[in-house]
């Protein structure tokens, strides 16, 4: 009816009071308002989503990642006290190597090969293997080259152990320190065996 | 989504780091180390290329195709003097490219720095992935703050060649000052001093808002770790010819014990004051084998190595010339690389700068941990979280016998929320008050009461059944809400308690320092209350027993369980510990007998006796009443 024709702003411009007009424009105003509002907020809620689904995310992977770590502390726990303890077998190995001829038949010798063989025996019950090198094949991801005969091209074979390396369970506790030669200075045997 | 890593691209060895839930991690190589060394190499017969520790290891078999320190050669021309300077102590082989850029033949091929960097940068990005268990294709690398342009483009061309969107180049120094937290005040001046193991490094820098400018930089590229270890290695040879003739130079395979010896000691002499070099069998003459074992002070070390400490005061009084400050306009400094591990060195620079310099990081990766923080926020990893606060002091309530019963313990990360099931004291009580305390101490008047509120409107019911639900809650401004809710009634009431009404930072300090103090004698205090407790408790349940079930049971064991009973009450009465103790004891055994009496089997206790804390989840409250 009259309120209907009113509200025909197109057609009939003049007939608009400026009260109606000012109510209007604040329905627009507000209209606006709120749709800038509802954008902003979806903005923020697509934001924060995003941000707790990377959060989720990142925590399942350290819990993955926790858990392997625990397990290889586990297995691989007591490699810091080994690693400490393999220059005592070093230097047992270095005195037993250099024991002279007149004191080899000597029981109190015997003793000590004895003690020398528990605390190898010790350690493998821990996982510990020697890294075999004399007459091999040099491999940088077991031996650490300190010596060098003959050229660089030339020098591929371990020919003399300096220091034996060894392995904790699968991984290189400690490499072997050697000298690289040619092939066929290869020793039979390495320096430190008794 | 993919993880920005910040890699420490060093000229001796590479660190790789990357935010993980707020927090820079340093991530281990595939051999479990943290440490990279930065060494390419290619086994000409194979063609097998390494990087990393293997390759150093094989650098002895192959010296011609092993390279390190490629980063001295990164953007520069062969014709740089400083090209000249150190081609002298590579034995790798050097040339020019057309346009005169330095080129390092490797192999059959030459190649450029940036793609021998590539290589060791391949091997972070691998390593990383694996560890990740993800993608990693984004990266933050630092750069020493003098390397210009051509140097920096060149650090950016290895990443891409590598398959690394380098995100950005940062210095060294601004990384190191990002690993402290240092910038987020307006403008202050900090100086970074880095010892590393190779070269020496001081940049004055100016930080601010997110701004960092570097104001000058000087150093010296070859002074480090090593030549502090060599001065040990020397005084080592020269003791042991001293003592026995025998220059041990001369031996590789002792100099080689006698390297690690002498960089074991050094380290230990950081944290004690003398230390011993044993090493027995050492070598031999014609008289026999010969042992060595000397021992090495901390003053003796200092004296040693003095001079190379000394040698550092030049180009740092030097970069402050350049920047026009005194050394006490400094306001921040901050140590990097591991010698600055030593006391001597510490203490040299906190003279020189007379403020305590920063070194809580570890000083080996704090620049990796410095552009893993960057790269942290280039990924917008700090914007998302609004600072993660914790609770610096355990929050709780008060309950029977006046203690302390923790809801949310100290050091816990906020928004969190706890919820815990009370109940009431005393037979028909009708209302519970909820005093809400903050701190360590087990007894509730040994904190600080931050909150108090009363929920009434309990049914009246046998103590120790109705459900009162307890639950705090902080939101992420620290702002804490305290409810009592009753299960049953559905009645609830709560507080607000702001952080402001908790305790400042000096308190906070006091009261933990206290609790530590305290800790025996509070633990005793609790045990005795809680002793009590259950002396009442027992009591309680064995008085109802009585009155409930008095014609099932025998009469003789009746009278025998009241003694017991009053003799429990009189030891409550009298507050004697052990005698509570043992009053207790006696009627539990007595509890037990009625019931195997009424039960016909041993063992079984009355089933008025009230859950400890573990079935239902619910622990005795003292609420007291209006």
């Amino acid at each position: 009816m009259e309120p209907a024709n009113r509200h025909d702003e197109q057609t009939e411009p003049q007939a608009e009071t400026p009260e109606s007009e000012a109510v209007r424009q604040e329905g627009q105003d507000e209209v606006q308002s709120l749709t800038v509002q509802l954008q902003n907020a979806q903005a923020l809620a697509e934001e924060n989503l995003k941000g707790w689904q990377r959060s989720q995310a990142d925590f399942v992977n350290y819990r993955r990642r926790t858990e392997q770590e625990k397990s290889e502390l586990v297995k691989f726990a007591e490699s810091g006290l080994i690693l400490d303890l393999l220059p005592v077998l070093d230097d047992l190995e270095r005195a037993l190597a250099g024991l002279p001829q007149e004191l080899r038949g000597l029981t109190w010798i015997d003793g000590i090969l004895l003690i020398e063989r528990k605390f190898r025996s010790i350690l493998e019950a821990h996982g510990v293997t020697p890294i075999e090198a004399s007459g091999k094949e040099f491999d940088p991801h077991e031996h650490e080259a300190v010596l060098r005969d003959g050229e660089p091209g030339e020098a591929t074979v371990v020919t003399a152990e300096l220091q034996r390396g060894y392995r904790l369970h699968d991984r290189v506790l400690r490499p072997s320190l050697v000298k690289v030669g040619r092939p066929s200075e290869s020793e039979p045997k390495t320096e430190n065996q008794s | 989504m993919p993880k920005v890593i910040g890699i420490d691209l060093g000229t001796t060895n590479s660190v790789v780091a990357v935010m993980e839930g707020g927090e820079p991690v340093v991530i281990p190589n595939a051999e479990g180390s943290r440490l990279t060394p930065s060494v390419v190499a290619v086994n000409p017969k194979t063609g097998e290329r390494l990087v990393g520790q293997v390759a150093k290891r094989q650098a002895i078999t192959n010296p011609d195709n092993t390279i390190f320190s490629i980063k001295r050669f990164m953007g520069r021309k062969l014709d740089d003097p400083a090209v000249e300077r150190d081609r002298k102590l590579v034995p790798y082989q050097l040339s020019a490219a057309e346009n005169g850029d330095v080129r390092v033949k490797l192999g059959e091929k030459t190649y450029s720095p940036q793609e021998i960097s590539a290589m060791i940068l391949q091997k972070l990005k691998r390593d990383a992935e694996a560890y990740l268990g993800e993608p990693v294709t984004q990266a933050v690398i630092t750069v020493p703050a003098y390397f210009n342009d051509s140097q920096r483009q060149a650090t950016k061309d290895a990443g891409t060649i590598a398959g690394l969107e380098v995100l950005r180049i940062i210095n060294e120094p601004t990384a190191s000052a990002l690993a402290y937290g240092l910038g987020k005040q307006n403008d202050e001046e900090v100086a970074v001093y880095d010892l590393g193991g190779g070269t020496f490094d001081i940049s004055i820098l100016r930080l601010g808002d997110g701004v960092f400018e570097v104001i000058s930089t000087n150093g010296d590229t070859h002074l480090g770790g090593d030549d502090f270890d060599q001065r040990i290695i020397d005084w080592i040879c020269d003791e042991f010819k001293a003592q026995e003739g025998i220059d041990m130079r001369q031996d590789r395979m002792a100099l080689q014990r006698l390297k690690e010896a002498a960089e074991k000691a050094k380290v230990e002499l950081s944290s004690v004051l003398q230390a011993e070099i044993n090493l027995p069998f050492i070598t031999a003459d014609a008289s026999g084998p010969k042992h060595l074992v000397l021992t090495l002070t901390r003053a003796k070390l200092e004296q040693l190595t003095g001079d190379l400490i000394e040698r550092t005061k030049g180009p740092v009084s030097q970069a402050l010339n350049d920047a026009n400050l005194q050394p006490s306009a400094v306001e921040e400094v901050v140590l990097v690389g591991g010698q600055t591990r030593m006391p001597a060195v510490v203490e040299m620079v906190k003279k020189y700068f007379n403020r305590e310099p920063h070194k809580g990081v570890n000083p080996d990766e704090v620049v990796a941990i410095g552009a893993a923080i960057q790269a942290g926020v280039l990924q917008g990893d700090v914007k998302n979280v609004l600072l993660l606060d914790v609770t610096p002091l355990t929050l709780g309530i008060e309950t029977l016998g006046g203690v302390m019963t923790p809801l949310i313990p100290r050091n816990t990360t906020v928004p969190t929320a706890k919820s815990q099931v009370f109940s009431t004291a005393a037979d028909n009580q009708t209302s519970v008050e909820i005093h809400v305390l903050q701190g360590e101490r087990p007894m509730a008047h040994d904190n600080k009461s931050i909150g108090r509120f009363i929920l009434d409107g309990i049914l009246p019911a046998p103590r120790g059944l109705p459900q009162i639900e307890v639950t705090f809650d902080i939101d992420a401004n620290g702002i804490l809400s305290v409810s009592a809710k009753d299960k049953a009634t559905g009645r609830e009431q709560r507080i607000t308690i702001t952080a402001s009404s908790g305790l400042s930072k000096d308190e906070i300090e006091k009261m933990t320092k206290e609790a530590e103090a305290h800790a025996e004698e509070d633990k005793r205090a609790r045990e005795v209350i809680e002793s009590k407790n259950n002396a009442d408790s027992l009591a309680y349940s064995a008085e109802k027993i009585l009155r409930e079930d008095d014609g099932k049971l025998p009469a003789a064991l009746k009278d025998e369980v009241q003694q017991h009973i009053s003799a429990v009450r009189t030891a409550l009465e009298r507050d004697d510990p052990n005698e509570i103790r043992s009053a207790t004891e006696a009627l539990s055994q007595a509890m037990q007998k009625l019931g195997a009496a009424v039960y016909g089997q041993a063992g079984a206790p009355g089933q008025g006796e009230p859950p400890k804390g573990g079935d239902e989840g619910t622990v005795e409250g003292e609420f007291r009443e209006v």
